[in-house]
């Protein structure tokens, strides 16, 4: 192997799901992203506040007042755009590769999944189909 | 979440070591309280439903899981763990793809340092579909896929990733395993002087170093298919300055000759092949074995000794985790397999080695007057109290 590639980041096979409808694990991994970006943003925070405190600074108030440089707004702006990336990184799991990037190989030996759609597509298939056959047809009353 | 202490830790963001104490932390509450919860929930509602409408207990894991399955406390609880198992590796993948040329740089100049620590790979191995056609543990690109020339950035991946996965409780380098059992072998066999030593399925010989650090005068090798995670287990073990070395091999089919080996050991490894390998490697185990040699493998409890709920519990990782054959593995009795392998049944081992790091180093004697009895929740995993089973059998 002498190209170097980009550590891949989704799973052969795809992830199980749990919930009738497989959206629910979809919000569920979004709501724990979005968990875990408030928890790195309260240590940032305390880290701030620390080393204010430590410079004698009181940020209070001076917080609120600031308007960010054009600089600062731009690499925010990138920050953000991340952001919002890893907040729906889970529905691109089901999507195709990209045409510009290289496919995962498939896991050829052992399927995991016997048709060409993520398990999590599978289960949505068969909920709508139940779903669809459950339904009582329209009756006059 | 735990850091790693040894040489070839990556250098991190703020913001990503909170992400990475965040997942360690969700984790934890997971596997206690949510595991908790469900529990509960199985014995509050699902198990007397399970009786009225059977007249009996659920019989097996498999029974408690599909019993269980509908229930909302099952499905949160695997919902959240499977997303945390996912978080485990996303933490981590963006840190070793930035991070890894200079990781790469750190082990070219540690290999220089220390030739002691030898490693042979074996470009012409063909690497089972096992490790090659699957993401185990949900871990994007598996121990064995290479991501450029001389890659080790699996290996990175999983030493860091087993940092969060672990939050503490597997030893400050992941050792706690090969610390707890090695330990306790020389407390319980204090004759017993092995000179050569082999670990299977080592991946990145987080396990295997202890043996050297137990036994000082012995030749401890690891060996694994992964070429990025030997290439990073060799630069860990030169980090840590310890002499082990390891060679790229399916330890299915060692290159060793017969009687070369006075202990041959795994841990968590056989639960990753199918069963015709399992025979394979205990037979190979059994043949490098000298006469005398003790073989020993840490795995988690086989599900003829524990209750069917806690059987269901352990056997959640084959049907969600990516791990195939780990409940096949353990619906097999190790005794069974042993003998199968050509040892004798009366030189049968099995223990609960209680976790040195959990306990404190004076636990031993507790642990060597109660062994054998496997029944709990608690024993091999990530709950409250840790300890690690083991079997094997003396050749």
């Amino acid at each position: 192997m002498a190209e170097r590639r980009s550590l891949p980041r989704t799973i052969r096979g795809g992830r199980p799901v749990f919930f009738a409808d497989p959206a629910v694990d979809k919000v569920i991994a979004m709501m724990l992203h979005l968990s875990s970006e408030v928890w790195a943003l309260r240590e940032r925070l305390a880290a701030l506040e620390a080393i204010g405190r430590g410079r004698g600074v009181v940020l209070e108030g001076e917080v609120d007042r600031h308007s960010f440089s054009a600089e600062d707004a731009a690499r925010l702006e990138a920050q953000r755009r991340e952001f919002i990336d890893g907040l729906f990184r889970v529905l691109k799991a089901d999507l195709p590769p990209a045409a510009a990037s290289k496919p995962e190989p498939a896991s050829a030996g052992l399927r995991l999944v016997k048709s060409r759609r993520s398990p999590a597509q599978a289960k949505a298939a068969k909920v709508r189909a139940k779903a669809a056959s459950r339904r009582p047809k329209a009756r006059k009353r | 979440m735990l850091e790693l202490q040894h040489g070839l830790k990556l250098d991190k963001t703020l913001d990503e070591k909170a992400r990475q104490n965040f997942v360690s932390g969700l984790r934890a509450y997971i596997l206690n309280d949510m595991a908790t919860d469900m529990r509960t929930a199985y014995e509050a509602d699902v198990r007397p439903r399970f009786e009225r409408q059977h007249g009996r207990s659920p019989r097996d894991g498999a029974e408690v899981h599909a019993a269980i399955r509908n229930h909302d406390h099952f499905k949160f609880y695997s919902s959240l763990r499977v997303t945390a198992q996912d978080m485990v590796w996303q933490t981590v993948l963006p840190v070793v793809d930035r991070e890894r040329d200079a990781l790469a740089e750190r082990a070219g100049n540690l290999a220089k340092q220390r030739p002691e620590v030898k490693l042979e790979l074996d470009p012409a191995l063909a690497v089972p579909r096992s490790v090659s056609a699957i993401d185990v543990h949900l871990m994007p690109g598996n121990y064995d896929r290479e991501h450029g020339p001389d890659d080790l950035s699996a290996g990175a991946v999983y030493d860091n990733g087993l940092a969060v996965f672990s939050f503490g409780l597997m030893g400050q380098n992941l050792d706690d395993i090969g610390q707890s059992i090695s330990r306790f072998v020389r407390a319980k066999y204090p004759g017993f002087e092995p000179r050569r030593i082999l670990d299977l399925g080592c991946t990145i010989g987080h396990n295997t170093g202890s043996w050297k650090d137990t036994y000082p005068q012995a030749d401890v090798t690891g060996i694994d298919v992964a070429a990025p995670c030997l290439r990073y287990g060799a630069a860990r073990a030169r980090a840590q300055g310890r002499a082990v070395s390891f060679r790229q091999m399916n330890a299915e089919s060692l290159a060793y000759p017969d009687a070369s080996f006075d202990l041959v050991f795994s841990s968590m490894f056989l639960h990753e092949i199918p069963r015709k390998g399992i025979a394979k490697v205990l037979a190979e185990a059994h043949r490098v074995l000298k006469p005398g040699g003790l073989m020993l493998h840490m795995e988690l409890p086989p599900n003829s000794q524990m209750s069917a709920y806690d059987a269901f519990y352990l056997d959640w990782d084959s049907y969600y985790n990516n791990e195939p054959y780990y409940k096949p593995f353990r619906d097999q009795r190790p005794e069974a397999l042993c003998k199968a392998a050509g040892f004798d049944p009366k030189k049968y081992v099995q223990f609960v080695v209680p976790s040195v790091g959990w306990y404190g180093e004076n636990v031993f004697e507790r642990a060597l007057a109660a062994e054998t009895e496997v029944d709990s929740d608690k024993t091999g995993r990530l709950a409250d109290g840790i300890q690690w089973f083991c079997f094997g059998a003396w050749k």
